[in-house]
């Protein structure tokens, strides 16, 4: 409890350090965008909502957020059905070359980004779909799969395998079993999995980069896009609004169930 | 009588690879009747359970549940309750959700489920608490959610595995007494694995020892403790003394053995009917029934006895346990357990005794 007074300052001030370095990108964004000039900058030129208000008419901006909605609501539900089963089967079973099913499926996650994303544009464009919204979907669904067989195989594994057994002395087929025993007691591993999946969809850059054209573009993309012309607070503006779904998402994360949870499943 | 018994096996066998879980198990059981298979860990008895369960098959032999072999049964068509070793409450249900489970699942009227689950948690003597969820019971209140739940639809047969071994001593004992209150009140059969001898003892109307995956006896339990069929048994419930010896005559169950130089009288338990001098043996004393006494004139009725030297003593609150070395037994440890009312702490440790017993009191085993 008496710890020496340098001790308690290398300790406080390595405690300031690392918040000020983990919340100052937020920071200066939240800050930058609240500015009533007309050039991007931190700190803020005075303070205004204008560049929220510009957001309302730039129709191109909230096409591109509906869009990005949209293939992150496409890539959850890809990747909860393929996610979840997999995730429960490969901690349930011990499944013949099962360490090599994981490694597969983990995959994705160990190649670069801009490698799998040239790999599904070759794809995509072979099979003829480039320049719809679902392939981006599918893709960000490809690439974050890991996560939510993470999420699940974790839930799953504190699972205490009589309870399964237990439903079937209560009388549960193995599909009663399955929908009343299996899938709620992993539950918390399909809302993590499924709200990460989503997050990481919603910012997915490099891939949609790679998937879209000019007519379909996300959010990252768009903003991305706007950077190159003229920097302008609006994109600050956005990125804000952005930071705030993604919180949001976060929250229904904690009251689901619970961030404490959601941290331990990796 | 000629009645078909409500469980019964015939030459059960499981195997894996070279190792025997269940070795040619074959026991039948009655209706209503309260059955413990009694082991060590690893000695076949929760596998044996779940055989039954139908959680796996047998690789030989049949079980029979009213006389109908279950081969063809899945574990969800058998009529049979279970509470499991860790429960295995859902945890995303209510208390009453979770005795509701079975009813729902063998499809039941629904509209006499809501009655039904209120008779159970009763039975259990858990009204008023079916809206709880499972954490927020206490361990013995699971324990009775677990008991309903296995019970509620009421099985042709209830399987008990281990539920009490986590509970402490306290809690283990009044829901061993639970669980018999329950079982007579219902008369459902019931077949319980444990590896606590005392449990098995009081809840039991039959009793079948188990050891690397086979019988080793089956009877009741005052026969199982007063008239142990092999060394194993006798070790396994009670405490033993157990001595290795060599056979020298015999006439009738009566039978003389030799345990280092010394020889003995004692009751021949084994059914070998041509015993050869030199066989070897082994004799087994129940500590109870060992007696110390500090003169020749304190004798009463021992017709064997030694001088001992006391090694330890362990007062054990009702009873103290006493250990001896009998110089003349090759300095062969003695456990005595000693009810003294009158007088606790008789026998100092280093003081030399007299250690003795009656002859009918040793049972000797021919050893394979």
């Amino acid at each position: 409890m008496n710890q020496p007074v340098s001790q308690k300052l290398f300790f406080w001030t390595l405690v300031v350090i690392s918040i000020i370095t983990l919340s100052a990108p937020t920071l200066v964004v939240l800050g930058a965008s609240l500015t009533s000039g007309n050039i991007i900058v931190f700190p803020p030129d005075g303070l205004s909502l204008k560049w929220y208000e510009a957001l309302v008419e730039k129709q191109e901006l909230q096409d591109a957020f509906i869009r990005s909605i949209w293939v992150a609501i496409i890539c959850v539900f890809i990747s909860l059905p393929t996610g979840t089963l997999a995730g429960i089967a490969l901690t349930k079973y011990r499944l013949r070359k099962g360490a090599l099913i994981q490694t597969y499926l983990l995959l994705p996650f160990t190649i670069p980004l801009i490698g799998s994303g040239i790999g599904l544009m070759l794809v995509f464009g072979e099979v003829g779909v480039l320049g719809s919204l679902w392939p981006v979907g599918v893709a960000t669904a490809v690439i974050n799969l890991p996560f939510m067989i993470w999420a699940v195989s974790s839930s799953a594994t504190g699972l205490d395998p009589d309870l399964e057994l237990a439903a079937q002395n209560c009388g549960a087929g193995p599909v009663q079993t399955f929908f009343y025993v299996t899938l709620p007691s992993v539950m918390p591993g399909i809302i993590t999995g499924s709200l990460l999946m989503f997050i990481l969809s919603l910012n997915e850059f490099l891939v949609s980069l790679l998937l879209v054209d000019a007519r379909i573009v996300t959010l990252p993309v768009q903003v991305y896009n706007s950077i190159r012309s003229i920097i302008t607070p609006d994109l600050a503006a956005v990125s804000v609004v952005f930071i705030a779904v993604a919180m949001l998402a976060i929250a229904v994360l904690d009251k689901l169930v619970g961030l404490e949870i959601f941290l331990k499943s990796k | 009588m000629n009645r078909i018994p409500a469980v019964s096996a015939s030459n059960v066998c499981l195997q894996f690879g070279d190792v025997h879980a269940v070795k040619n198990v074959c026991f039948e059981l009655e209706e209503g009747r309260f059955l413990t298979v009694l082991g060590p860990s690893g000695s076949g008895k929760t596998t044996l359970l779940r055989l039954i369960a139908g959680f796996q098959q047998p690789n030989k032999g049949e079980i029979f549940i009213k006389g109908q072999t279950v081969r063809e049964v899945a574990p969800n068509k058998r009529s049979i309750g279970m509470v499991f070793q860790r429960l295995a409450l859902f945890p995303h249900m209510t208390a009453a959700e979770n005795v509701a489970f079975p009813l729902k699942m063998r499809r039941f009227d629904v509209r006499m489920i809501p009655d039904r689950v209120k008779k159970y948690l009763h039975l259990v003597r858990l009204e008023g608490l079916g809206g709880r969820r499972i954490n927020e019971l206490s361990g013995g209140q699971q324990q009775r959610v677990a008991i309903a739940r296995a019970l509620v639809f009421e099985p042709d047969l209830l399987l008990l595995d281990e539920p009490l071994a986590a509970l402490d001593r306290k809690l283990r004992e009044e829901m061993q007494l639970e669980f018999r209150r329950i079982q007579k009140e219902l008369g459902v059969t019931t077949i319980n694995v444990t590896h606590d001898q005392r449990e098995a003892l009081v809840v039991s109307d039959q009793i079948i020892v188990m050891d690397h995956g086979e019988i080793q006896q089956d009877a009741t339990p005052l026969e199982i403790y007063r008239s142990p069929s092999n060394p194993f048994v006798a070790n396994f419930v009670g405490v033993t003394n157990l001595f290795h010896g060599m056979l020298e005559s015999l006439e009738g169950q009566k039978v003389a053995i030799r345990i280092s130089q010394q020889r003995l009288i004692g009751t021949l338990k084994s059914e070998k009917l041509t015993l050869n001098q030199g066989v070897s043996v082994k004799a087994a004393v129940r500590a109870e029934q060992v007696r110390l006494f500090r003169g020749q004139s304190e004798n009463r009725d021992c017709e064997v006895y030694f001088e001992g030297r006391v090694t330890d003593v362990i007062f054990e609150g009702e009873r103290i346990l006493y250990e001896l070395s009998v110089a003349a037994l090759s300095d062969a440890l003695i456990r005595i357990i000693h009810h003294d009312q009158q007088d606790f702490s008789t026998f100092e440790l280093g003081e030399v005794v007299f250690v003795g017993w009656k002859s009918r009191d040793m049972h000797v085993f021919v050893v394979d």
